[in-house]
């Protein structure tokens, strides 16, 4: 059983007269411990993909099943609530809430699960460890450099323990000695932590650290020449 | 909830002068509508106190300054006959100023035994004996003393009336602490011969069993043929007909305590729709991260009413503070209101403020919560 399943999943924008189809009946499998990167050109519908599974778009069609979850069907409270759970979502520029500390960013997102504050601490501390920015727990943001606020950003989305990670071009706004920083701190997670990664970006070398590599073209999904399916599709 | 109270603060504090600005303009639009209710509150108390409908007041007919009333003193002895009445209090009223003022002064001249037993006060300087032995003596309400700064042993003039202080009290009765008394034949001497033997109104004590309105007629067709008529009211309805011009205007001006409260409305109203506006991304992450919408909504309502039951509770204290300092009062025609603040104008107040904080935050709040993620996020 994989962990994310993406089924016949299509997405449209209508745009006056003629309607954009960024995802054209896509399906694909992620299984549990993939490091998945997805390539293609600027709107292709790389981001599209990646916020639907996500759970913050809805797409027009299809399914998209997360650990046996139907997410396409779930209300919006409830998928505010699937999504405390279940996701870790790196941004671009790394969206830090300006007024925070790091420590209180990474904090975050466990005060939306039941826990203890202990509980807590021992989390945003070994999530802080993990991206090495322990002795900056106290600075806000803005005493940060954007590697700095890249992987607080990067700790926020793994805290939780989520049960996938997406990432939107996470290197996407850094110079290359500190990419390659953000890259072999991914690299880690999925290896030591053995987290699930799904990864969006432009930069192919980027692409190649990724234990998958998957392609958004007119619409379609191809790994290795061929389209992607899902597990679902090949035993119905 | 309550843990995202510190990121409420924060927010609140990265924006402190927008913050400020609108906590003390709710304050001051807060400060006016309680002062507006304490003046209404004095009114009140004035027409509707527990001795305003069972104490009758005489006057002479058709007459409306104290200095225009005058009336017979034996008037007392005839009326202290009737079934019913417990006791007759002949009072002369000097007032310096007849219309209506911020800064009138009002002696009652009285027996100092009739004030020794229908006034209730404390003493809090001075003492009786030296009053009630000394023709020229007086008895100084707290607010008027505080007004003109009198201290016992003070000599002071109004008009042709020269008194010494030979007391502060405080009354129990708000208005009260902004008269003068004296002794009753000293005020009627005061101002020359001919007011000896007048008084300007009869202060009538009721029995518990006695009607006010049928013993009002009564008094009122006893003098009908004498030398000097009469017009008879309750306590409540003389001060409420004496004040009538101020009332209507009080009524007015208690439209301008509604405004002010619009006033807040828009004021934090406006607050708050520029705070979601600027974070309209950082929600947009927040729901990203888990946050439910009822949530953001929660967030936003909770900042509205923080800021405008802030200002509120600001208005509130600074009210009280100025009503109880400054001891002001409006008067006309020898019947005074006070302006006194109490607990019951302060809480409706901060209840004001916190009403009008929720009702500011519902619809920013509900903006905020129906914001697609993925469009704020695009969002510069
Ligand atoms: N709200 C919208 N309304 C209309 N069209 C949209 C909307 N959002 C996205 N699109 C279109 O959908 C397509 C896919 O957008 P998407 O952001 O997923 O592309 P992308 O592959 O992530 O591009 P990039 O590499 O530049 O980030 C684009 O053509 C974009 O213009
Ligand atoms: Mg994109």
């Amino acid at each position: 059983m994989p962990l994310v399943e993406v089924i016949n999943v299509s997405k449209e924008y209508a745009n006056g007269e003629e309607t954009i189809r960024p995802l054209d009946e896509v399906s694909l499998n992620v299984n549990e411990g993939d490091y998945v990167s997805l390539m293609g050109a600027s709107g292709s519908g790389k981001s599209t993909l990646l916020n639907l599974i996500a759970g913050i778009d809805q797409a027009t069609s299809g399914e998209i099943v997360v650990a046996d979850t139907d997410i396409t069907k779930l209300a919006r409270g409830k998928l505010a609530d699937w999504r405390a759970a279940h996701i870790g979502y790196v941004f671009q520029t790394h969206n830090l809430i300006p007024v925070l500390t790091a420590y209180e960013n990474v904090e975050m997102p466990l005060l939306l699960l039941p826990m203890s504050a202990s509980e807590r601490r021992k989390r945003v501390e070994i999530a802080m460890e993990a991206v090495d920015l322990t002795s900056r727990a106290s600075h806000y943001p803005r005493q940060m450099s954007g590697g700095q606020e890249q992987r607080v950003g990067i700790a926020r989305a793994i805290v939780s323990n989520p049960t996938v990670v997406v990432a939107d071009e996470p290197t996407g706004s850094l110079d290359d000695k500190t990419t390659e920083q953000i890259l072999s701190l991914l690299s880690r997670i999925n290896e030591e932590l053995g987290m699930t990664l799904l990864m969006v970006t432009h930069d192919s070398e980027a692409g190649q650290r990724a234990k998958r590599q998957i392609r958004l073209e007119r619409g379609r999904l191809m790994e290795n020449g061929k389209e992607t399916t899902s597990a679902h599709l090949r035993t119905a | 909830m309550f843990k995202f109270i510190p990121y409420v603060l924060k927010s609140l504090w990265r924006h402190r002068a927008r913050t400020l600005l609108t906590v003390s303009g709710t304050a001051v639009a807060l400060l006016v509508f309680c002062f507006i209710g304490a003046v209404q509150q004095g009114l009140l108390a004035l027409t509707s106190g527990g001795d305003a409908g069972r104490t009758l007041i005489v006057f002479q007919e058709n007459r409306f300054c104290p200095q225009s009333s005058r009336l017979p003193q034996d008037y007392a002895g005839d009326i202290k006959k009737m079934p019913g009445v417990v006791d007759v209090v002949p009072i002369k009223v000097f007032t310096n100023n007849c219309r209506a003022s911020l800064d009138s002064i009002v002696f009652q001249g009285m027996e100092p035994e009739k004030i020794k037993a229908w006034r209730d006060f404390d003493l809090q300087s001075g003492d009786w004996s030296s009053f009630s032995g000394q023709d020229d003596a007086a008895l100084v309400g707290a607010d008027v003393a505080a007004r003109r700064n009198l201290s016992v042993g003070d000599k002071f003039t109004i008009g042709d009336v020269t008194v010494v202080v030979r007391g502060v009290f405080q009354s129990p009765t708000a208005a009260d602490n902004n008269l003068i008394f004296t002794q009753l034949e000293f005020l009627q001497r005061a101002r020359g011969a001919s007011d000896v033997g007048t008084v300007t109104q009869l202060e009538v004590h009721l029995n518990d069993t006695a009607d006010p309105e049928a013993l009002a007629k009564q008094i009122d067709q006893t003098f009908h043929a004498g030398p000097v008529g009469t017009t008879t009211r309750t306590k409540g309805m003389f001060q409420a007909d004496t004040l009538a011009d101020l009332a209507e205007l009080i009524g007015f001006v208690h439209w301008l305590g509604y405004a002010c409260v619009g006033l807040v409305l828009s004021l934090v109203a406006t607050t708050t729709v520029m705070a979601v506006q600027d974070r309209i991304k950082e929600h947009a992450v927040l729901q990203t991260l888990g946050l439910r919408p009822l949530r953001v909504f929660g967030l936003v309502l909770t900042e509205s009413l923080l800021l405008s039951t802030l200002g509120g509770i600001c208005g509130v204290l600074g009210s009280v503070l100025l009503l109880s300092m400054s001891g002001m009062s409006i008067a006309a025609e020898g019947v005074t209101i006070a302006f006194e603040p109490s607990l019951n104008l302060a809480i409706q107040g901060v209840l004001v403020a916190v009403l009008v904080g929720v009702l500011a935050g519902i619809a920013p709040g509900w903006q905020a919560s129906r914001t697609e993620i993925v469009t704020a996020l695009r969002h510069a």
